[in-house]
């Protein structure tokens, strides 16, 4: 069975600056044979976590709406690629308002514990970080890291990659980066490389 | 004279652990008759997410119409703006993200179209106060959301050093802070303190 890479974009701005890296890691992945999927979350419909803990009691989220199904995909893929731009130092509020709605598989493994990534699991699932950021600060990306991982372990994966490019408000776009663009599609095609041994194995 | 405060409870589970800690605050602050206080859940502020659209680096103003309407003249008039929030997987929940990622406009006044966000003479004159539960113990769970809330003040013209933070962890279930052995004490000691602090400068 071949390489599934699901891409998740989480900018609120279509065809921006972090889409077009996502898209570039997805091209890399494509090429190198994956089956490859992109979803935009402005298209779809979800309401941030209410709080409610009522998970906690059945592993169950009780909001319906677009999340749940997404997460279904998010655990069905081998490879998990988010992308956000960087917001006030942090990642988007859309982004952020999904990643939360995986409380669910948090209570799962650890209220619970009816969901465990056993063995070499978390190892076979790659999640991937891709961002811009208009600032030029190294530590541009460091308040988005912790949600992501969050993100990763709950859903089984390892955190493997970040694919992250700063300063887009002296590049005036990613367009003009002289490495991201190249960098995030040698990474989509690396991937999909090592998944595909590992699965081989 | 008055002394505006302005608190954005952003939690969207009402009367939790974020809020009740908000709520200790802003019961010390108004003993003071001279303060009044303008508490705004954020479930119920109607305040969309940033498109990153960058309009407002050219309008001064953001293109949607929403409860931000209302709270970015009150985020101008406050003395004191406070920020409660919940953290969920190690951040800062979406709600309180979204009015985050909304003051955009200020910064864009700020930075892009060089004017000023409070009159100069306002300035160094307003004071912030984050407050943050977590149900984790950890004692990192608070790091990654402190770059966002600074950004958030910065933007507003309140600078880091007249941020108060008081943030605690390892409360889950609704009500457990109420158990938290100096939580409340400490919230009472902030609201106060934060208000002598504010009087002496409103009066220099």
């Amino acid at each position: 069975m071949g390489v599934t890479v699901l891409g998740i974009s989480g900018s609120p701005h279509r065809h921006g600056n972090t889409e077009t890296l996502l898209d570039s890691f997805l091209e890399g992945a494509r090429s190198a044979g994956a089956s490859v999927d992109k979803v935009v979350l402005r298209d779809l419909n979800y309401s941030p976590c209410k709080g409610c803990n009522a998970c906690h009691k059945d592993g169950e989220c009780i909001v319906k709406d677009d999340a749940p199904p997404l997460f279904d995909r998010i655990l069905a893929a081998d490879c998990l690629a988010v992308a956000s731009p960087i917001y006030s130092m942090g990642i988007t509020a859309q982004l952020k308002g999904f990643i939360d709605r995986g409380q669910y598989l948090w209570a799962r493994k650890f209220v619970l514990k009816t969901l465990d990534f056993p063995g070499d699991h978390m190892s076979r699932h790659k999640g991937i970080f891709i961002s811009t950021a208009g600032q030029d600060w190294s530590h541009v990306f460091d308040g988005a890291f912790p949600s992501l991982t969050a993100l990763f372990h709950d859903a089984g994966f390892e955190y493997y990659d970040n694919i992250v490019a700063s300063n887009m408000d002296e590049y005036k776009g990613i367009k003009n980066h002289p490495t991201a663009l190249k960098e995030a599609y040698a990474k989509g095609l690396d991937v999909v490389r090592v998944l595909e041994k590992i699965k081989a194995q | 004279m008055t002394i505006k405060v302005l608190a954005f409870a952003g939690s969207p589970r009402r009367n939790g652990n974020s809020e009740m800690l908000l709520d200790w605050v802003l019961a010390s602050m108004i003993e003071d008759p001279e303060v009044s206080v303008q508490k705004v859940p954020l479930t119920e502020a109607n305040i969309n997410i940033c498109r990153g659209c960058n309009a407002c680096e050219k309008l001064n103003k953001c293109i949607q119409r929403d409860g931000m309407d209302i709270y970015h003249d009150k985020i101008i008039e406050a003395d004191c703006i406070l920020l409660s929030s919940p953290i969920y997987c190690m951040g800062i929940a979406a709600l309180p993200k979204a009015l985050i990622d909304r003051v955009q406009v200020f910064r864009s006044r700020k930075y892009v179209l060089k004017l000023p966000v409070v009159p100069p003479e306002r300035r160094g004159k307003r004071l912030g106060v984050f407050l943050a539960t977590a149900g984790q113990d950890w004692g990192h769970v608070f790091d990654a959301a402190i770059p966002s809330v600074k950004c958030f003040y910065h933007v507003i013209d309140i600078r880091d050093v007249d941020i108060s933070y008081l943030m605690i962890n390892h409360v889950d279930e609704k009500g457990a802070i109420e158990h938290h052995p100096t939580a409340k004490a400490d919230a009472t000691r902030l609201g106060k303190s934060v208000i002598a602090e504010l009087k002496k400068r409103l009066a220099a």
